[in-house]
């Protein structure tokens, strides 16, 4: 990142942070529901962009963190936060056998078993005492949304700068590696399976972190919406939009899509998922990498004019 | 006599009914450049896949150093010292070409800066240095070939595994590869090469050469020996090579 990238990183965060508490509750909402999907969006683009391993499962992280902390709230009497970090524990701790496992599978047999993860853990919470089946779990009213907001800003920035770490170390190149040729990137000496439980772990913690921030804003979790693949199908959306495997992907693909769906919805309550699928449709084929490659290609180019013209 | 760098013993290998490796042994020296001979389907391939760890053997044993290494996974295997390369290129092809060879510089160097630099080294002697920011999926076949070498000596290994290094190249490529394979000697480095054609090379770079025909060692000795051995030409060439030479096409004796 140059100089003058970091100036302006550092003003978006500065307003992000100080703006939510003057506010309406509708623009407030909406920006936390943006920052929520572009946090979801860097934590899949790990797993997913880095290391290759497309995923429409991450949401399970999502609704186990959700569930944790409502746990952790009704029972223990915990504080919400709490119970958000100790869903990212969860996450974790079963991100890492779980990993084991499912990254044996390739392609669209991975996609489909970290699918087939949601759908369980959804039956489970659906028909478990602890969980309050189908009607779900309550939390205490009157939660404040703003320490919400806060929370989720920050796990959005963390998950900023993970990727740019990813993106300028050696973990990073291994797992760019065996996203590109498995098989090679061992026999050049990669510890394969490590490299990307490691990533499939980072992409575990972020949506449990985040499922219970959620929980405590929407003051309920129940197994449909906590567990529903709508969420990763959004956040896949995002980052294939804005640039799969790059720094600014998630930020650039979050903040468009959660905007102009808003837009839309607004203006046109009836056809706006039609008119917004035909955008996307539309976009991909003008840019078949996403924005963030795009725009990357194009500075690129200014860059060799400008040289050109200094010769 | 000290142990040999790698010794392949016995090892069978069968897919379904067909047996690509019947009971092959082998053995490398320390710095010591082995042709393994023999026509598409012999099942050279097979034997780099099993030595370098991607695949298992159904029986027998590969030791690297005097330690069994059959079990071993294969990023164990490149850190032990065993680099290969493939018989069709593989780059990484969305990681530039400097990054192909950090990969694997990595298991030598601690940092990424450190890995970066050594890749750069390297990517000079095989004559790649300028295009080093390039994508790798942009190189050409040839300049593919070169990338496979790099990545494969970033590794410093103490053997190299490479297979079909001279397919596809023209007849000046191959004296190229050819001059640096002989360089890897004077480093003290070993090589296996896989080859099917160009024995002309084959008799001039190698210390021994080993020949299979379907999945069966068949010769194996020196170039002088190989080329005198009846059943090499018979197997290899269909015919018997008379003494002054003609008949096959490959020169086969034609060491300079």
């Amino acid at each position: 990142m140059s100089g003058r990238a970091l100036v302006i990183s550092i003003i978006v965060v500065a307003v992000l942070a100080a703006v939510p508490p003057f506010l309406n509750g509708y623009a407030r909402s909406l920006l936390y529901i943006t920052v929520l999907y572009v946090a979801l969006a860097y934590a899949w683009n790990v797993i997913s962009g880095y290391a290759g391993y497309l995923s429409f499962g991450q949401v399970t992280f999502f609704g186990l963190g959700a569930y944790t902390t409502a746990i952790a709230v009704i029972r223990a009497h915990l504080p919400w936060w709490e119970g958000a970090l100790l869903g990212g524990l969860v996450s974790a701790a079963l991100a890492v056998p779980l990993g084991y496992l499912m990254l044996r599978l390739r392609g669209a047999f991975f996609a489909l078993g970290m699918l087939g993860m949601a759908q369980t853990l959804q039956v489970v919470a659906n028909s478990w005492q602890l969980t309050g089946g189908g009607s779900g779990l309550f939390l205490p009213p009157g939660s404040n949304a703003l320490p919400v907001y806060y929370w989720t800003l920050v796990i959005g920035l963390l998950g900023f700068a993970t990727t740019l770490f990813i993106d300028r170390s050696a973990f990073g190149l291994r797992l760019q590696a065996l996203r590109e040729d498995e098989q090679v990137a061992s026999t050049l000496g990669v510890h394969v399976t490590t490299t990307k439980v490691w990533a499939f772990v980072i992409s575990a913690i972020m949506p449990g972190l985040l499922g219970g921030g959620y929980a405590w804003y929407l003051t309920y979790v129940e197994p449909v919406s906590a567990f529903a693949t709508r969420i990763d199908l959004q956040a896949v959306a995002m980052t294939i939009l804005g640039g799969i495997g790059t720094l600014w992907g998630p930020l650039i693909g979050g903040v468009l899509m959660s905007q102009v769906s808003e837009i839309l919805a607004a203006q046109y309550p009836q056809a706006y998922l039609m008119i917004f699928g035909g955008l996307v449709v539309v976009l991909l084929v003008l840019l078949p990498r996403g924005i963030a490659p795009a725009i990357s290609a194009a500075l690129e180019r200014r860059r060799a004019r400008a040289a050109q013209v200094q010769r | 006599m000290s142990t040999p760098l790698l010794e392949v013993e016995n090892i069978r290998r069968a897919f379904g009914g067909v047996h690509a490796l019947d009971g092959v042994s082998l053995r490398v020296n320390q710095g010591e450049i082995l042709c393994i001979i023999g026509p598409n389907g012999a099942g050279k391939t097979t034997l780099f896949n099993i030595i370098s760890g991607v695949m298992r053997p159904s029986s027998g044993d590969v030791r690297f150093q005097g330690q069994s290494i059959v079990r071993w996974p294969p990023q164990r295997i490149a850190e032990a010292g065993i680099a290969r390369t493939y018989q069709i290129a593989r780059p990484f092809a969305r990681l530039c070409v400097r990054d192909n060879v950090a990969v694997a510089a990595l298991a030598r160097e601690r940092t990424l800066e450190r890995a970066r630099r050594a890749a750069q080294d390297v990517l000079e002697s095989v004559g790649l240095a300028s295009l080093a920011d390039r994508p790798a999926g942009s190189l050409t076949l040839t300049q593919r070939k070169r990338l496979e070498v790099a990545r494969a000596l970033a590794l410093r290994p103490k053997l190299l595994l490479l297979d079909e290094v001279m397919a596809g190249l023209t007849p000046t490529e191959i004296d190229a590869m050819a001059v640096f394979i002989e360089q890897l000697r004077e480093r003290g480095i070993a090589a296996i090469g896989g080859v099917e054609h160009v024995m002309r090379v084959v008799m001039r770079i190698s210390d021994r050469i080993a020949v299979l025909d379907f999945g069966k060692k068949i010769a194996d000795g020196t170039p002088v020996e190989i080329a005198d051995d009846p059943r090499v030409g018979e197997a290899y060439f269909g015919t018997q090579i008379d003494e002054t030479g003609a008949g096959p096409s490959f020169p086969l004796k034609g060491r300079p």
